[in-house]
């Protein structure tokens, strides 16, 4: 990675394929470190999520990335400019979707959208935003009417308004019910078809594992790990698993000897069967018909990133991101 | 300077669809205004006055006294009853639920005349016994005490005096004192609450943060609410000031002191309000602190009452109220004409205002340390 500064852009709104940069950044409150010296890149048109357990010090990088909050060390260039001195720039340039969207409660969503539109002076095709978040049939209803997931549309819908270059979703889909869940997903998703940046942060693995290009795994204030969605499974997950419910001991030393390992758990009689490349199921699943061993149900369990949060930090995080 | 009209024109949205704002900022105070103002003005009724004339010889009343009784008959009033000079007046006062009683002592007319020989070295007293608890006493105090304004005949040498008692506005009735009182409160609690409840539901449920990420600036988004503040005030003195020509058939001025006065009130309440919210972060809990301190001010700043009936430990509090200033102030622009009063109490109103203001703007803050 080259040394030089993307400051080097000086706004020309042209720029290398960096969108956020991020060196050593660090908050203490007092004797708290909520970000320990971060240190991370985004790259244009990517979605880029921010995993980890509330707490971990998501909410406080966001903040400072969006000039809300004041690192106590370290740097950050968002788009090129200095979080620290060009929040103007920065403020103009990108779009926010804070955690729990909140207005003027007795506006309507067309009129949220223009007064936020009106804030960055620009001119954004409304009914456009409303449609392409799906409210076209509430644009006339007050803010304090919505439901929280047409509020969070909303809110992507105001975080558009000034065509930004990068979109901040800080957890945009927490306390949602799961169909309002997928429908912000698939907004989110879309962005990838306006060529935006989105830097998100979410506690949900299965968000990180739907929507993001790459992702950083945040905990106790530290990245413990950051790839691309698949290489992280593949790297820090476990293998995925063959599990052959209510089968015989026998099953083993049968599948043993493929070269593969395989236990049996005597208290519900089924083999857990570690997969790897070199052995196919197909492969498995003959051996066991030529030793005619019978099972009852075959199940397949994919390694995700829950995995590879409880791997690098011997935490959890499914009790939080429990839907 | 577009984001400010922007933010205000959303703001005036608001507070139209918003039935309870506009209630309590104006309908309330109409409604106090028509409660209070018919309760207390009566003024198609005459006020009773007890009147004692101990100043006799040989049954018959002095030049003095006379022209005194004559004097406040004259005036159409009052339906004025006369006590024998003979009992006790004070007693029969209480044991007759009086409140009001004008007792001229006897020798008022000696005294009378030693007071323009001397001129005015003696001051030749009457004695008003009154119920404090009633407003009406208060009004029947001020035409008693206008009338001798007027027997006496000197604006300069104070001749005739009526004693145990403090006035109360002169020749005016409890609703041109009571008006000016409301539009002054109505300026406080607006500005207080709507300030209050902005700045610290806006901080929690997190528009604030919102806002930040915008190029609006936090100035402007204050100047937009004190300019609100400022507009609703007016709005509530406008319907005030109708009601009291219409219904009251009242003689008020409405110059520019007054309505700077109104504007600053707004300013000052609106700093005092994003004071209140920085320091109670909790919205219900700034509510509060803001109930806790305007509820008070409303009542020991004189909206209600005339502060001379009040006793003296509260008065001393009430010199230190801001809303005393801004009722005294309205008052003596509005109804009494009294232009350097205004205008002192207006520049106290205008720096507290702009002191109160930057340092609320100062405190409120939109992003995190």
């Amino acid at each position: 990675m080259s040394n030089e500064l993307p400051s080097a852009r000086e706004g020309t709104g042209l720029s290398n394929d960096v969108a956020i940069r991020v060196e050593g950044l660090t908050k203490r409150y007092g004797d708290l470190v909520a970000v320990n010296g971060i240190s991370f890149t985004v790259k244009r048109g990517e979605i880029f999520a921010f995993l980890g357990p509330n707490g971990a010090g998501k909410t406080t990088t966001v903040e400072m990335l969006e000039c809300l909050r004041k690192p106590t060390a370290g740097k950050a260039y968002v788009l090129g400019y200095d979080i620290s001195k060009d929040k103007d720039n920065i403020k103009k340039r990108t779009g926010v979707l804070p955690q729990d969207f909140a207005t003027y409660e007795r506006l309507t969503v067309r009129e949220t959208i223009q007064y936020f539109a009106g804030m960055f002076n620009s001119h954004p095709d409304v009914d456009g935003l409303i449609k392409q978040v799906d409210l076209e049939d509430k644009k006339n209803v007050l803010f304090k009417h919505l439901s929280g997931g047409l509020r969070q549309r909303l809110g992507i819908a105001v975080s558009l308004v000034n065509d930004p270059e990068l979109v901040f979703l800080d957890e945009p889909t927490s306390g949602l019910d799961p169909k309002a869940r997928h429908v912000v997903w698939h907004l989110i998703d879309e962005f990838h078809e306006h060529r935006k940046t989105v830097f998100l942060t979410t506690h949900y693995m299965e968000e990180a594992e739907v929507l993001a290009d790459r992702v950083g795994i945040i905990y106790n204030g530290s990245i413990v790990a950051l790839d691309a969605t698949d290489k992280l499974i593949s790297e820090y997950g476990k293998k995925n698993l063959l599990i052959l419910k209510k089968t015989s001991s026998e099953a083993v030393p049968t599948i043993r000897r493929l070269g593969i390992e395989a236990n049996f758990d005597e208290a519900t009689g089924d083999v857990t069967v570690h997969l790897n490349h070199a052995v196919a199921v197909s492969d498995i699943l003959h051996e066991l018909g030529s030793a005619d061993i019978p099972f009852s149900e075959l199940q397949l369990k994919r390694s995700s990133l829950e995995d590879v949060f409880l791997n690098l930090t011997g935490e959890s995080l499914e009790e939080e991101s429990k839907v | 300077m577009s984001h400010v009209v922007l933010d205000l024109k959303a703001s005036l949205k608001t507070f139209l669809r918003n039935k309870s704002t506009i209630f309590w900022t104006i309908a309330f105070p109409c409604v106090l205004i028509l409660l209070f103002g018919a309760i207390f003005s009566q003024s198609s009724t005459k006020y009773e006055l007890y009147l004692q004339n101990q100043d006799q010889t040989n049954g018959k009343a002095t030049y003095w006294s006379d022209l005194i009784v004559k004097s406040l008959n004259a005036t159409g009033a009052f339906n004025v009853y006369t006590v024998d000079p003979t009992i006790n007046a004070t007693d029969y006062a209480i044991s007759n639920r009086l409140t009001s009683l004008l007792i001229i002592p006897s020798g008022f007319n000696d005294t009378v005349n030693m007071a323009w020989a001397t001129r005015g070295s003696v001051i030749a007293n009457a004695t008003f016994v009154y119920d404090q608890s009633t407003s009406s006493s208060q009004i029947v105090l001020s035409i008693v005490d206008s009338v001798f304004d007027k027997v006496q005949l000197s604006t300069t040498i104070r001749y005739l005096g009526i004693e145990g008692s403090t006035i109360a506005p002169k020749r005016y009735g409890y609703i041109d004192f009571f008006l000016p009182g409301v539009i002054g409160m109505t300026a406080m609690t607006t500005s207080v609450f709507t300030a209050v409840a902005l700045s610290a539901r806006f901080k929690e449920n997190g528009v604030f943060h919102k806002l930040a990420t915008t190029p609006l600036k936090r100035y402007e988004w204050i100047l937009s609410r004190t300019i609100y503040n400022i507009l609703i005030s007016y709005l509530g003195m406008a319907i005030m000031i109708i009601l009291g020509l219409t219904i009251f058939s009242m003689k008020l001025t409405l110059d520019a002191v007054s309505l700077l006065m109104v504007a600053m009130a707004s300013l000052m309440f609106t700093g005092l309000g994003m004071i209140i919210a920085r320091f109670v972060k909790d919205p219900d809990g700034a509510d509060a602190a803001a109930n806790a301190i305007t509820f008070p001010m409303m009542f020991l700043s004189g909206t209600f009452f005339p502060l001379s009936t009040m006793p003296q430990f509260l008065q001393a509090i009430a010199q230190v109220l801001p809303l005393t200033y801004v009722s005294e102030g309205l008052r003596a622009a509005m109804i009494f004409g009294q232009t350097q009063q205004a205008i002192l109490n207006t520049a106290i109103i205008s720096v507290l205002g702009l002191v109160s203001i930057f340092v609320g703007s100062w405190i409120t803050k939109w992003e995190e340390d």
